[in-house]
């Protein structure tokens, strides 16, 4: 089984290969191919056999990723994704496929389009799973690291048409197929050296065609909470793929922005285990967009969380410095102040400091500031930043939304006419035997920055 | 994808025509006629309703839905498409197909409990070792090339059941005439949406409780004297739009019996349903197939051998120790 690799976890005996002992011998020796049998499941293809791991891209608490070549003359690089087998450091053993597992294996063997990452084949050996996917140079949570970089600039506008025109067509394909992916954020986010935009990390990703129980049942928590959409920060039980837009809106801003819109804090789980009101987080949201209320979201007074509502702070903005003063008598707790947020950031954006407004912009070029998004850049956001899940944009409504029929033509390689290059994708060399079950850490590999860590993506299996 | 059964892997992968089915099998007997020949096996489609009575029992056992069922039952046709029966554990399969399924269509169950319950049903033939489930479980997974979305008649009943005016009755005939279609190889031959509608149409000749003996001949003359005039009626009314409101009958005038006014109700449904056959695109030729299918499974099922099956599946597992482990 490993006799080429020593330090291979599999090459302990195994209780199956005892018990394998116990049967007959010669029984053995007819039937090498019984499965289900002592002899024990043997994948026919084998992972190193066929690729060649080339270094260590990222790890998570579903395992680690590998970036790799192929041996057998298959064109390209791959991202391989192992998936942790349960009982680190102890003998391993089947224990049967996590259900998130088992459906990112089954959607991502269904789906193909060009804004989906594409799965290339999936290898079960050695009680390990491994997902080879294409390789994808870039992600977005790297891109938008980039442009904060010195000298802190703007993403050009043609690149942030071309990404919101490729991510809405991604989730339009996923959404036609009734897929949610529940865990859109800009590291899942990927973006090939071709420009080409890959919806990445189906981890989440289910389907919602007439579940048998209530999507609510299965995982209580889902969307990184930056990410997370108001109806699920009040506790509604029956989402829908608007919770993916609200996601999807909020990648908008922060390409815009460069940072997240909403950046609250998480509240933790308490030891009973129920499920906390996400107050920071719906107060930044608040802060923005106002008070929600159920003239704009008639189902609002239905949600769970409706009266935690309450505890919330009137909205005001922070960065009242640009504010305008003289209104604050007349709006009342629910005007939404997106607009002025959205206008302030594409107006000067080459940093807070400054006060030159469009003129920082390093790129030089003048029909590519964020500016040129226009009003219709201001109506797509708010369409897809709508309280009301129901009133809230599609997919296939934001992709004919004006925004991408005005203005510059939309490419299909968000590089298109740039000169800017962005790092590669950084690939460590610690570990590269992927067949070694070593404890992984937790720390990402491609970016250096701790000060940009993320919150944890919250997975909760019922 | 996951929701368009035209682009699903189960059209491009898992749909076969009848010599295909029957090339893949010789194959795997071909593979060690010693083995076959040593091990004698009754025909497919008992070996089928012996597996979905114990898959049945399993379920129960676990009070999962007739959707995981169904998609388990699935699992397990595949699965012995590409691998010889004889060299496996049947009711480990079986175990291993409903775990999966139960997680695949989003009710999860533990593997320690279903392992528990299988053991309990089948003492003699698996062990209590949830690794020997979990190992079976990459095997099946392998065997299906991760292709584990199962489109099934079921969503296709529901849409249309309100097109045809169906009967709370009619429906339930329906849903287990397509439970049925599972212990056959309908679902690797042809598309839901073709079984849902034989399903609809069985329910509207049959009556309930005659599914068996010399009526069935009558019922399968019923059906396909229905689809024989779809064929004629999708010739004859080019364009035309009229045959699915011309099939309707209103309910019986005052006076007539209740008897009377069923028979029409349904002689109307019947209408409506060829009607719709005709003026859509559906494969009616498919559509005769899988009433006679069906029909024959039924009669198929009066033969059947519960005893003389399972001992034949006992005596390889037993024989090659299949169920040490």
């Amino acid at each position: 089984m490993s006799l080429t690799n020593p330090h291979s976890s599999s090459s302990a005996p195994s209780s199956a290969r005892v018990q394998g002992m116990k049967r007959s011998v010669q029984a053995a020796f007819d039937d090498p191919s019984d499965r289900g049998l002592g002899s024990g499941y043997q994948s026919k293809v084998r992972v190193v056999d066929r690729y060649k791991v080339i270094g260590f891209i990222s790890s998570g608490t579903y395992g680690r990723v590998y970036k790799a070549v192929g041996r057998q003359g298959q064109p390209g690089e791959f991202a391989i994704k192992k998936f942790k087998p349960d009982k680190e450091g102890e003998q391993i053993q089947y224990t049967g496929i996590s259900q998130s597992a088992v459906r990112e294996m089954a959607l991502c063997s269904e789906l193909a389009n060009l804004n989906v990452i594409r799965l290339v084949e999936i290898i079960l050996e050695d009680k390990c799973i491994f997902m080879v996917f294409e390789y994808a140079e870039h992600d977005l949570l790297q891109i938008i690291h980039h442009h904060t970089q010195n000298p802190r600039c703007p993403i050009p506008a043609t690149m942030v048409k071309s990404i919101m025109f490729q991510l809405l067509n991604g989730c339009q394909y996923l959404h036609a197929n009734w897929v949610l992916h529940r865990d859109l954020k800009p590291a899942n986010i990927m973006v090939t050296s071709a420009g080409q935009v890959k919806i990445g990390d189906l981890g989440l990703a289910r389907l919602f065609h007439k579940p048998l129980h209530s999507l609510y049942g299965g995982d209580k928590v889902v969307v990184t909470i930056w990410y997370r959409a108001p109806e699920l920060l009040l506790g509604s039980r029956h989402y829908t793929p608007a919770i993916d837009m609200w996601a999807v809106g909020c990648i908008f801003a922060e390409l815009l922005s460069l940072r997240p819109i909403f950046k609250g804090e998480e509240a933790k789980m308490d030891s009973k285990k129920t499920v906390p009101f996400q107050r920071n987080q719906m107060q930044k949201i608040v802060d923005i967009m106002g008070m929600p209320t159920k003239e704009r979201w008639p189902y609002l007074t239905s949600m769970h969380e409706y009266s935690s509502l309450g505890m919330l702070q009137t909205p005001m903005m922070h960065h009242h410095s640009h504010q305008h003063h003289h209104g604050s008598s007349k709006s009342s707790a629910s005007t939404s102040h997106l607009e002025e947020w959205y206008y302030r950031t594409i107006g000067t954006h080459s940093g807070s400091s400054t006060s030159s407004p469009a003129h920082g912009n390093p790129n030089n070029n003048n029909n590519n500031n964020l500016a040129s998004l226009g009003a219709e850049g201001y109506k797509l956001l708010a369409g897809l930043l709508e309280y009301d899940p129901e009133k809230r944009l599609t997919a296939q409504q934001a992709l004919q939304h004006p925004f991408f029929s005005t203005g510059d033509k939309v490419s299909n390689n968000c590089f298109e006419g740039l000169k800017t290059t962005y790092p590669q994708r950084r690939v460590s060399q610690d570990d590269n035997d992927i067949r070694t079950s070593s404890l992984p850490g937790t720390k990402r590999s491609g970016l250096p920055d701790d000060s940009l860590a993320r919150p944890a993506k919250r997975v909760k299996e019922a | 994808m996951a929701a368009s059964f035209w682009e699903s892997t189960q059209r491009r992968y898992w749909m076969f025509s009848k010599e295909e089915l029957a090339q893949m099998r010789e194959k795997l007997c071909d593979e060690d006629p010693k083995l076959v020949q040593s091990y004698p096996l009754p025909d497919w489609k008992y070996l089928y309703i012996y597996f979905n009575q114990q898959i049945a029992r399993l379920g129960k056992r676990l009070s999962v839905r007739q959707q995981v069922i169904a998609t388990a039952q699935l699992y397990i046709k595949r699965f012995y498409c590409k691998v010889e029966i004889r060299r496996t554990n049947p009711y480990l399969v079986i175990t291993t197909a409903l775990y999966l399924a139960c997680k695949m269509e989003e009710s999860p169950q533990h593997i320690r409990l279903v392992a528990t319950e299988a053991r309990s049903l089948w003492p003699d033939f698996l062990s209590l070792d949830t690794s020997r489930l979990g190992e079976c479980e990459f095997f099946l997974i392998s065997e299906m090339n991760s292709q584990l979305i199962i489109h099934q008649p079921y969503r296709t009943l529901a849409t249309l059941q309100s097109d045809f005016y169906l009967t709370q009755d009619e429906i339930n005939l329906s849903w287990s005439i397509i439970n049925d279609h599972y212990v056959t190889d309908l679902p690797l031959l042809y598309p839901p949406h073709i079984v849902a509608l034989t399903a609809i149409l069985l329910s509207l000749v049959l009556r309930p409780n005659s599914m068996t003996g010399a009526s069935a001949a009558n019922n399968i003359a019923a059906a396909g004297a229905a689809l024989a005039q779809a064929q004629v009626g999708r010739g004859g009314m080019a364009g035309g739009g009229t045959g699915a409101s011309s099939g309707q009958t209103t309910p019986g005038a005052p006076g007539t019996t209740d008897k009377d006014k069923q028979q029409e109700a349904r002689f109307g449904k019947v209408q409506r349903f060829a009607a719709f056959v005709a003026e859509s695109q559906v494969d009616i030729e498919a559509m005769v197939d899988c009433t006679q299918e069906m029909i024959s499974f039924y009669e198929v099922h009066e033969q059947y051998n519960d005893k003389a099956t399972r001992d034949q599946i006992n005596r390889f597992i037993k024989a090659r120790g299949l169920d040490k482990a």
